[in-house]
């Protein structure tokens, strides 16, 4: 396990790229990313591939600076690699090979001895469910497989951080199934993750942080239960007059709680200002107004509610 | 339940992740992985047998002139007068003989190097502690390797076979041309360089091994006919513009190792003044360029 009480997992501070033909990818991100497992979400060409790439230290910035695990990328790109594991989105296997030859080379390629390569490759494969088919040719495997493979390829160092590229994508529902769920168990194994995806449901699903950029600026990052929290809001169900929803948004307003009606009997509530607070308030109101109160329910919003919320403002 | 029990009842374990805690290399380790792999590929180890068909075929024949040699040498080594009048191919010769490997450039140098950009493995690659230079090293040295192998073993074979069939004895004979363990490494690395340099070089410029592969032997025709017709055109008195004849340099280069000096049959530049620096200096050129290539087509890699 690596440890947990060290430097923030990636640091970007006034992160700017601007490639040659005057395309600005990415414009002043600064952000700090923890340990864990962390969505980097946006639609394309939001800057996701870019910043995957001066991770990896492919290129060089134009302006700021970018630490992965502590260490600056410009200084020494080959040591931070070498903590790195990469899962492209992209078919980028050799086909002729066996799984077990082409994750072990990728072991060796890290820096690992052949032999110890060629344990973990055994390992990693049995992880993500490939032990029976390890020593058959990649061309032959299906997309499923081909995905795991290149999952185990990027696992076989065990490396701190992995980048994940669209892990789900091409996948059937079953396979997204069983992707998402290896994904979700690296933190388990020390293993901090970023999924670059533009699926806000897999990050939800299995990422304990997001950020979120679109067209090279930073929208947003934090812990995905803050986000949800603070950006919730809760759904009320009230009858016992035909005015109930409006008389109870009056009586709310005069709180400075915000609502949102929905029908003669639903209601959503804003739970930002007042926090639990809220719950407080909504059930003197039902009681004075004398209404019935059928349902009170935290109705979180979904990452692409916050993700529309927080581009398009 | 006992373990026994469990077993029979078909348990299933979950053994879980396993944090790697052993040594882990750098550049220099992911380099000679990388050269491993490659070298690996080239010679068809790991892969199909028909992978392996041609490499080792190769060396097969590139070893027959050196056994055939040494073969009717030992049938003869009791009859002075056959011994005497039995020519052995030279080491100089030999070297000669390893211009054929230019067909094992042809097909492997593609072959290691297309398939990272045509199944986009290159991007995996450089995500791992490499760099373009290291890359570029890797492979070169992957042909280098091979075709300096397969150059340097027959001659191996023939210093040895001769060795046991001189008649004055192995130590004499060993002793009389011991100039030859140095010529033989420097005049065969030689020939390597130039040609897994340029083969590499010529194989990184396309994603299909075919079209890298025809692109060697077609430089190889080429040059080797336009250089054939100004030597010819000279009429004898030799012309610089024989380095046309890129594959055909590191002979020269060869005969100034061997000799001290270019052959005066054999070599183009023969009869041209400062016809040993001229080879040189092309040599140098066409190795730096093909360099130069590599390390431009590898300078970045896109995800």
């Amino acid at each position: 396990m690596h440890p947990a009480s060290s430097p923030p997992m990636l640091r970007a501070a006034g992160l700017t790229m601007t490639y040659p033909n005057g395309v600005t990818a990415l414009a002043g991100l600064t952000v700090d990313v923890p340990r864990g497992s962390v969505g980097l979400v946006g639609a394309n060409g939001a800057g996701k591939t870019t910043l995957f790439r001066l991770m990896l230290g492919l290129m060089r910035p134009t302006h700021g600076v970018l630490e992965v695990a502590g260490h600056r990328i410009d200084s020494d790109p080959v040591a931070v690699r070498s903590r790195l594991g990469y899962m492209p989105e992209h078919d980028c296997l050799p086909l002729d090979q066996t799984a077990a030859d082409v994750v072990s080379s990728f072991g060796e390629l890290a820096g690992l001895p052949a032999r110890a390569a060629r344990q973990r490759a055994s390992d990693v494969l049995d992880l993500v469910g490939l032990d029976e088919a390890r020593f058959r040719p990649v061309g032959g495997f299906s997309t499923g497989m081909r995905q795991r493979t290149k999952l185990a390829q990027a696992l076989v160092a065990d490396p701190e951080l992995v980048l994940l590229d669209e892990p789900t994508a091409g996948l059937d529902p079953l396979g997204r199934e069983e992707m998402l769920e290896l994904v979700g168990r690296l933190a388990g194994f020390g293993i901090s993750a970023i999924l670059a995806t533009h699926l806000l449901d897999d990050v939800q699903r299995v990422c304990q942080n997001v950020v979120m950029v679109d067209r090279g600026h930073l929208v947003l990052a934090g812990p995905i239960d803050q986000l949800m929290q603070t950006t919730g809001y809760m759904r009320v169900e009230v009858d016992g007059r035909d005015d109930a929803v409006p008389a109870l948004a009056q009586a709310l307003a005069g709180h400075g709680v915000t609502t949102t009606p929905v029908d003669d009997h639903h209601i959503d509530v804003d739970t930002q200002v007042h926090g639990d607070v809220t719950f407080d308030l909504v059930r003197d109101a039902v009681a004075d107004l004398g209404l019935r109160l059928y349902a009170v329910s935290t109705r979180h919003r979904s990452l692409d509610d916050v993700f529309l919320q927080e581009a398009y403002r | 339940m006992t373990a026994l029990q469990q077993a029979a009842a078909g348990a299933v374990y979950d053994r879980g992740y396993r944090p790697y805690s052993g040594p882990r290399g750098g550049r220099r380790e992911a380099t000679l992985a990388l050269w491993r792999l490659s070298v690996r590929r080239a010679l068809g180890l790991r892969r199909p047998w028909r992978q392996k068909v041609f490499p080792w075929t190769l060396l097969g024949l590139a070893t027959i002139p050196a056994i055939v040699n040494v073969g009717v040498a030992w049938v003869i080594r009791n009859n002075p007068v056959e011994m005497a009048g039995f020519e052995f191919i030279t080491y100089r010769d030999y070297v000669g003989v390893s211009t054929v490997l230019i067909l094992f450039v042809a097909l492997t140098a593609p072959d290691v190097v297309c398939p990272d950009r045509a199944q986009r493995v290159l991007p995996l690659l450089f995500s791992r502690p490499l760099t373009g230079v290291d890359y570029v090293a890797a492979k070169v040295g992957a042909i280098f390797f091979i075709v300096f192998g397969f150059s340097f073993l027959p001659q191996v074979v023939l210093f040895v076979g001769q060795m046991l069939v001189s008649e004055d004895g192995a130590l004499k004979y060993f002793t009389d041309h011991a100039e030859v363990l140095w010529q033989v490494p420097i005049a065969v690395a030689l020939l390597a360089l130039l040609y897994a340099a340029v083969g590499v070089a010529l194989a990184s410029l396309t994603d299909r091994r075919i079209v890298g592969g025809v692109a060697i032997m077609g430089l190889a025709f080429v040059t080797s006919a336009v250089a054939g017709i100004v030597v010819d055109a000279s009429q004898g008195e030799g012309t610089p513009l024989a380095v046309i004849g890129i594959f055909f340099v590191p002979l020269d280069l060869r005969d100034l190792v061997f000799l001290g000096h270019l052959h005066p049959v054999d070599s183009g530049l023969s009869g041209v003044e400062g016809g040993g620096l001229i080879a040189i200096v092309a040599y140098s050129v066409y190795v730096i360029a093909a360099f130069s290539l590599l390390l431009y087509r590898y300078r970045e890699v896109d995800l």
